[in-house]
């Protein structure tokens, strides 16, 4: 792929900002995993940007996606306030270890080594994403003392299915361990980790496939603030860059939410991974130095 | 009604389930929160075009323009002074501060509610996000 790192005039530069980042929230809705996945390598690919400003500007996307929709899950009671909060406990402190890491690696001029490990990790939740169970309701499981001491229970009403269904969580400690896994790669990469997280969501804590969903959505924002907050303050946050992006990814993730929802199925995303596997190993490349 | 994950052990509910208006408040912090900061973001995004009429992609991407104003006194005076890039960095600040007051907003309901090991968990993740923004961050930087 070639690189485009050309010196354009700023107002141009932010148009071609806002329109990438349209793919890439369009892209990152319809496959499931978010815009970050799209726009930070592309930055990185495209623009010439160094990876810490790509993956900061990876949270800034995250945190407006997400309190966008995140707004429409808690408004319908879908995200689930009290799973999503108990969790957090875990998915913070995984993302400020992640984040500085981040910064570490790249005082330590090994931002090559990041980068190769972005691919890496990108390679690896396209399986993931794939890996979802697609099953609406599962079937009941044994719930944990935890989970009935902190009423990590509920119910919603499934439109769909047109009736209440009612869940209770199990297994916390195993899911709390992958949280915090998913805590530091989200705060390491600047990427949502969603695709971890509905993972465990559903089958650790086995939850319907819309709560998980919506509740993954409702702790990414957190989970981003937690990374966010360590890059911005570390000043490697860049505006310029980084608000463009945002209102495009946001824009992108709206479109492909509301405009193609009949398409968000597992064809569409087999259609659309190849793409993130191509980024990613393009990154993986760029890390080893090669063209 | 369907029974999903529901437990073989009877599920023991004596926790109060979150009000109906926590679920509005937190809606309407993410919505309020999005919307000021983009539109902060967006406007200082095009007065920062117009007061930089050379800045270029290469300028941009080689310094990060709001350095200087990543502290509390930086930050301060450059609002009062009408700095484009102070009007950026609050734009930013809002952004990340609005699952903060998520948090929050969750950490009053469940004190109210009388829950102190929910209450204890939401305490503990609001200060260790800010301990991030205020102590990691500058720390490391």
């Amino acid at each position: 792929m070639a690189r485009l790192s050309f010196r354009v005039d700023l107002a141009v530069f932010v148009v071609l900002l806002i329109l990438v980042a349209i793919a890439a929230g369009l892209v990152g809705s319809l496959t499931g995993l978010g815009g970050g996945v799209v726009v930070i390598p592309l930055l990185v690919i495209l623009f010439g940007a160094s990876i810490p400003i790509a993956i900061g500007t990876g949270f800034v996307t995250i945190l407006a996606t997400s309190s966008a929709t995140g707004a429409a899950y808690v408004r319908d009671r879908l995200s689930d306030l009290r799973i999503g909060m108990f969790l957090e406990i875990a998915t913070v402190p995984g993302a400020l270890i992640g984040a500085t890491a981040t910064v570490f690696l790249t005082h330590a001029n090994l931002e090559d080594a990041i980068l190769i490990a972005l691919g890496v990790v990108l390679l690896a939740i396209i399986p993931g994403s794939l890996a979802r169970r697609n099953i609406e309701l599962p079937p009941p499981l044994p719930s944990d003392a935890r989970a009935q001491r902190l009423g990590l229970a509920g119910e919603y009403h499934d439109n769909a299915l047109d009736q209440d269904v009612s869940y209770q969580a199990a297994r916390t400690s195993p899911a709390l361990g992958v949280m915090f896994g998913a805590g530091v790669v989200s705060g390491m990469f600047g990427i949502g980790g969603g695709v971890f997280k509905v993972l465990a969501l559903e089958r650790f804590l086995n939850l319907p496939m819309k709560v998980a969903t919506a509740t993954s959505n409702f702790m990414i924002g957190v989970t981003a603030a937690a990374g966010a907050g360590v890059m911005l303050a570390a000043g490697y946050v860049n505006p310029v860059v980084a608000a463009p992006v945002a209102v495009g990814t946001a824009f992108g993730a709206y479109l492909g939410s509301r405009l193609l929802p009949g398409l968000q199925n597992r064809t569409v995303r087999l259609l659309f991974l190849p793409v993130i596997a191509v980024l990613a190993i393009e990154v993986i490349l760029r890390g080893f130095g090669l063209p | 009604m369907n029974s999903a994950g529901s437990a073989e052990l009877p599920p023991s509910r004596s926790v109060k389930p979150l009000p109906p208006e926590a679920y509005a408040r937190m809606t309407l912090v993410l919505r309020a929160g999005l919307g000021l900061s983009l539109a902060i973001l967006i406007a200082s995004l095009a007065a920062y075009i117009v007061v930089h009429p050379g800045a270029t992609s290469e300028s941009v991407l080689s310094a990060n323009p709001i350095l200087g104003y990543l502290s509390f006194p930086g930050l301060g005076s450059g609002l009062a002074s009408g700095a484009v890039e102070a009007f950026l960095t609050l734009g930013l600040v809002v952004l990340v501060a609005t699952p903060l007051v998520r948090v929050l907003s969750g950490f009053y309901y469940f004190r109210q509610g009388g829950e102190r090991t929910m209450t204890a968990i939401t305490l503990a993740v609001l200060v260790m996000l800010l301990f991030g923004l205020l102590v990691i961050g500058p720390l490391v930087r």
